[in-house]
């Protein structure tokens, strides 16, 4: 079941985050908590983490999104796409097994300095709207091998055992899923 | 700078999501730090992630939830951790951690260990190689994958040269030799040990233990 009612378009939550970057708005955080911790706190499940920890980590998550609101580029990435990176540097930063290591620290060195032009083919917004359009068009059961295996990180042969289907049928909707997705980003390469 | 070789979109997908471990990752992100085009799939990906996140199914949250974070929204952030400068020949995602001392391995070769946690045996270290030098003939007992930061090598596969990516794993034996011009710098995750070959192998094998 999908729950596309509550949903916050885009362009909705670039300006709640504006809000919260412009006039610390309380409110405007309210709502982006409302949306996106509970849903954070699914993703993390889905990957593994206990309730308590998922919960914790979904609470840091839209925590940092108060303090780093102005740091926010909407050229760059959707807010959904840019919470979703904040939560997988938390959730890195949190089971690394070696304090010292600074993995998630390393997605930010990786990337073009913070003034430099976005040097990626479309903007976010654009992006966005590709991405779920070639998402909406996806059988669930296509959507569901692709959430298992980024989510969860699971490889074929787990995901194949956890949703009682062949090994090879996991490929080929892998395959399929990953087809449409590049489609719909335009890299035939 | 023209990039051929690429991460496959597996790694790349993995790296987006966070659920690569940490030595691929730092090789993954060598290579992304130098290719617009695995940059711009890096984006898609975390945009997907970010999609999947708007469609999920909330967790039910703990109560109070929402009033807890808000009380917190005050407190001073805690102080982010300055990465330290990147040692000189050292590509900036490197910057977080320590890298050893280059030591001599064999004729016209110098590693160094970067000090990434090892996970499930795999290991991070950078390769220095003399021009025309040709590096020990191996197979391998792991994944190995390497990101070329200057110069260049070919073997059996084609060239690489600086920003290339390229994957090995025990299927591949291999004699990777090192161009004429620039000395080759790269950029290792390796699982495993090294499998020389041949009888300088033999010899190099017990004191190298790569």
């Amino acid at each position: 079941m999908r729950h596309e009612a509550e949903a916050i378009t885009p362009p909705k939550a670039a300006s709640l985050v504006r809000a919260i970057a412009t006039r610390r708005d309380r409110e405007a955080f309210k709502d982006l908590f409302n949306f996106y911790a509970p849903r954070i706190k699914a993703m993390l499940m889905r990957g593994g983490a206990a309730d308590e920890i998922a919960e914790d980590l979904a609470q840091e998550t839209l925590i940092a999104v108060w303090r780093k609101a102005d740091s926010y580029d909407p050229e760059k990435a959707t807010v959904s796409a840019w919470i979703f990176t904040i939560a997988r540097n938390l959730r890195i930063d949190r089971f690394r097994k070696d304090r010292r290591a600074q993995l998630h620290q390393v997605y930010e060195l990786m990337l073009p300095a913070a003034e430099d032009p976005p040097d990626v083919p479309f903007e976010a917004v654009e992006r966005e709207s590709r991405v779920r359009a070639a998402l909406q068009g996806l059988p669930e059961e296509q959507v569901r091998v692709v959430e298992l295996s980024f989510f969860e990180g699971s490889a074929h042969g787990d995901i194949a055992r956890k949703l009682g289907i062949p090994l090879g049928t996991v490929k080929s909707r892998l395959r399929l899923a990953m087809a449409r997705l590049r489609d719909f980003l335009g890299e035939s390469s | 700078m023209t990039i051929n070789h690429h991460p496959d979109e597996e790694a790349l997908a993995a790296f987006a999501a966070g659920t690569l471990d940490e030595p691929r990752s730092v090789v993954v992100a060598a290579h992304v730090a130098m290719c617009p085009h695995c940059r711009a799939t890096i984006a898609a990906f975390e945009q997907l992630g970010g999609t999947l996140v708007e469609r999920a199914v909330p967790a039910a949250s703990r109560t109070g939830s929402l009033d807890q974070a808000l009380a917190r929204l005050d407190e001073a952030a805690p102080r982010a951790t300055v990465s330290r400068q990147p040692e000189p020949d050292c590509p900036a995602v490197l910057a977080p951690y320590e890298v050893g001392r280059w030591r001599w391995i064999g004729p016209g070769v110098h590693w160094r260990g970067v000090e990434v946690p090892e996970s499930d045996g795999t290991r991070v270290f950078m390769l220095k190689a003399a021009p025309g030098s040709s590096l020990p003939h191996h197979g391998h007992s792991g994944i190995e994958w390497t990101c070329v930061l200057q110069g260049a090598f070919r073997h059996d596969l084609g060239r690489y040269g600086p920003g290339d990516f390229d994957a090995a794993d025990n299927t591949v034996d291999h004699t990777p030799v090192v161009e004429e011009g620039d000395v080759c710098i790269c950029l290792v995750a390796m699982q495993g040990n090294l499998e020389l070959r041949g009888w300088i192998g033999k010899l190099l094998q017990p004191f190298v233990r790569l």
